[in-house]
């Protein structure tokens, strides 16, 4: 799922609507406060207290404009769950699978495609580090060991709850080489606040070789 | 007794003997007494909210700091939202509901006073028993406001301050309840003569709506503590995962109208506050009902846009729903800038609190169209973003709502006039307290900071921005004294309301200050009522005839 450029782009496009309205609203509001005031006003600017005509017209603005913001939701939900280029290949190509188990404070990160296992105590600088290929598909399966964890990259937009019994799945390209942090957002106890992991973008080759190299070690 | 004013103050009738003082409070049949019970109740409950946060703002003004352990600062987190939720806003708009309602609509009482007494019960000893999780060994309940299992089991969070929430809790639900279906019952067949639905004051048809969500929605609530109560006897039913969502599902059912029971009461006094101050007749009154309801139906249907992470409920399906929100919240925005802008305003202390009610108030609802799109949803649910969010909602929303409600209607209820200009005061420090409280958070939630997190370290580029926020937090524990100080001056140099001191419309500011036993008698009438403004109707009838007799 393209989380960061899909985010980016409605919350920008979201936050200018919000904004507009806010200073129309406002803008009347302080015109009103400073045109209004008893002390210069003799009498009222309009005396009626209802206007069928203006008030049902007004209703079906609303109406287009949810009309407007529900399509805009539906297309970005779409573009999550479908995509274009990147998007579209992490949700239907093959893709690394990385078991994700969320426990009371920490993580554990088991790749499906090599005897390779990431964890961590997740206390000073014991944090795991989780190594995954750019460029292509990378499935994070999520569950938990015992409370409700949530599993979030702030970096990219990227959050999904960790039940027990039950996997729910993630799936994402990185697109670039980097290291992000991750952390914990659903509030699980004493140390939910420390609960931080890595996550580490190599290419693809250097990602062969890091299983190759973790597989021996292990 | 007597007063200097010369009327004197209503007295129980006795029953053979009269009731000392307290008893005489907390045995009474009379609505007034119930509902100021309540809403003190709940005052006093917001002070210790707010002390809670006050300490934890402490903590997070700078990285590491350690005021409190990581376990202390989980309850006074949990404690705050939980009081602040079912000890402070909720009790707080259903009590104003109960001792307004009888008023506005011309009634004695309250139908099945002492079920509602009975109610006022079961709040007040519910909030206790999850105050008294702070006496026990383990401390308070730690868990978070929402209490989601697996966490809330007794393996997971063994001690007593959980399961005396989970009583508590139940016991509130349960009373307020009582209340609330004992005042929709008044006010659908107790009105009085002439005041028909559509005549009812618009804060009373918000209390309508309010007490319908209620009866719809906090039944949910109770099956959700039961299985939480279940769970404390045996934690094995959370390993079946269906439990667990089951149980956000049950909650939410709940939780979103509940946010909408903390949210009609206050846009309905800021109704009734705006429409007083701006001399006319509120605008677009049938439309401003209509949206009322409306939004009560929806509210039951949006629930899921809290669990879209859960990757259990559809996204398409609620964000649609929560999206439509924007047709009633549209339509009340629209009939309260029509009323300020159509009207000619005075500037006291209560209409300054209803003014700054509309734009702060927005930017809550904004924000909330954002997390009604799960694309953006998923990235600030759990962060300070959301908390921000909620924060412009219910206490840059609704406590401004609510402040403006007892100024406006202390005189009515004590017999007392505040004082304004230190109403004023308490008004400005909260304007600037509130914002530089709460804007800094989008930042911060943005940033990546996640909620319920007890410190963090200098790397993560928080201190800024919650070091305003901290400074904000002490601007309104300053308004707060403010406005206590105001409180006490009122009651040690007494200065009398008239029956109606602002111009009032609506039924109670046709009675005494405070009223009588019953509301209203032989010099005091309940007025004739032609509209939903009637003694409005009747200063216009007076114009009239001035200007007919002049000319
Ligand atoms: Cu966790």
């Amino acid at each position: 799922m393209p989380f960061r450029s899909v985010f980016d782009q409605i919350f920008t496009i979201w936050t200018a609507i919000a904004g507009g309205v806010f200073v129309l609203v406002t803008a009347v509001l302080l015109f009103a406060v400073v045109r209004n005031r008893a002390t210069k006003r003799e009498h009222l600017p309009f005396a009626a207290s209802e206007n069928h005509k203006v008030e049902f017209g007004y209703v079906v603005v609303l109406g287009l404009i949810v009309a407007g913001l529900v399509t805009g939701s539906f297309l970005a939900i779409s573009r999550l769950h479908s995509g274009e280029g990147l998007a579209e290949e992490a949700m239907a190509g093959p893709s690394t699978r990385i078991d994700v188990t969320a426990f009371r404070w920490c993580w554990e990160f088991a790749y499906a495609e090599a005897p390779v296992t990431v964890t961590g105590t997740c206390t000073s600088d014991d944090s795991p580090v989780v190594v995954v290929p750019t460029d292509r598909p990378v499935e994070f399966a999520l569950t938990s060991s015992d409370v409700v964890h949530s599993f979030w990259i702030p970096d990219w937009a990227a959050k999904m709850d960790a039940y027990p019994d039950d996997v729910n799945e993630l799936r994402m390209v990185f697109p670039e080489e980097g290291m992000w942090r991750g952390l914990c957002s659903e509030f699980c106890g004493t140390h939910h606040v420390t609960m931080d992991f890595y996550v580490r973008a190599v290419s693809p080759a250097e990602y062969e070789q890091y299983l190759a190299a973790a597989s021996v070690a292990a | 007794m007597t007063r200097t004013a010369g009327i004197p103050t209503p007295v129980e009738p006795g029953r053979g003997g009269e009731p000392g003082l307290l008893a005489g409070w907390l045995t009474s049949t009379d609505h007034k007494r119930i509902g100021l019970l309540t809403l003190g109740t709940s005052l006093v409950m917001m002070l210790i909210a707010g002390g809670l946060a006050m300490v934890m703002r402490a903590q997070l003004a700078q990285p590491e700091l350690e005021v409190l352990t990581n376990d202390r600062y989980n309850q006074f987190f949990t404690m705050h939202g939980s009081m602040m939720i079912y000890l402070v806003m909720t009790p707080f708009a259903i009590g104003a509901g109960l001792y307004l309602v009888p008023l506005q609509i011309g009634a004695p009482n309250v139908a099945a006073p002492r079920t509602t007494m009975t109610g006022y019960w079961l709040y007040l000893v519910g909030g206790l028993i999850i105050l008294s999780g702070f006496f026990t060994t383990s401390g308070a309940a730690d868990h978070g406001w929402y209490s989601y299992p697996p966490l809330a089991s007794s393996r997971y969070t063994p001690g007593a301050g959980v399961s005396l929430w989970i009583i508590g809790v139940g016991l509130v639900a349960l009373g307020l309840l009582l209340m609330a279906a004992t005042v929709l019952w008044t006010a659908l067949l107790k009105r009085a003569e002439g005041m028909t639905m559509l005549r009812m004051p618009v804060f009373s048809w918000s209390i309508v709506a309010t007490n319908l969500m209620v009866i719809g929605a906090f039944p949910t609530l109770l099956v959700a503590v039961g299985i939480l109560a279940f769970g404390r006897v045996n934690p094995d039913i959370f390993t079946d995962n269906v439990w667990n969502i089951g149980y956000q599902h049950l909650f939410w059912f709940f939780g979103h109208p509940v946010v909408y029971v903390m949210f009609f009461p206050f846009v309905g006094a800021v109704a009734e506050v705006l429409a007083t101050f701006a001399r006319r007749r509120f605008f677009g009154y049938k439309f401003f009902v209509g949206s009322q309801l409306l939004f009560a139906a929806l509210s039951m249907s949006v629930w899921g846009h809290h669990m879209f992470t859960t990757n259990e409920s559809s996204d398409y399906y609620y964000s649609l729903m929560s999206i439509a929100l924007i047709i009633p919240a549209g339509i009340e925005y629209f009939d309260m800038l029509a009323t300020v802008v159509g009207g000619r305003l005075r500037f006291t202390a209560p209409m300054l609190f209803a003014l700054a009610f509309i734009p702060q108030f927005l930017i809550g609802g904004l924000t909330g169209i954002m997390t009604a799109t799960p694309a953006i949803d998923y990235q600030i649910t759990d962060s300070y973003f959301i908390v921000a969010h909620w924060h412009y909602t219910l206490a840059a929303g609704s406590l401004f709502g609510l402040f403006a409600a007892v100024y406006f209607w202390w005189p009515k209820a004590s017999g007392r006039m505040l004082r304004e200009g230190l109403g004023k005061v308490h008004f400005w420090l909260w304007v600037i307290g509130t914002n530089v409280t709460f804007l800094p958070m989008f930042w911060l939630g943005m940033e990546g900071m996640p909620r319920r997190i007890p410190s963090y370290l200098p790397e993560d580029g928080f201190g800024t921005g919650n070091l305003i926020a901290t400074i904000g937090a002490g601007l309104l524990a300053l308004g707060g004294l403010v406005f206590i100080t105001n409180v006490v001056i009122s009651f040690l140099r007494p200065r009398w309301a008239p029956p109606d001191p602002w111009g009032g419309h609506t039924c109670e500011w046709a009675t005494s200050c405070p009223p009588p036993r019953h509301n209203f008698d032989a010099r005091h009438p309940v007025p004739p009522v032609r509209s939903y403004a009637p003694l409005l109707d009747l200063r216009e009838e007076k114009e009239r005839q001035a200007k007919a007799g002049a000319g």
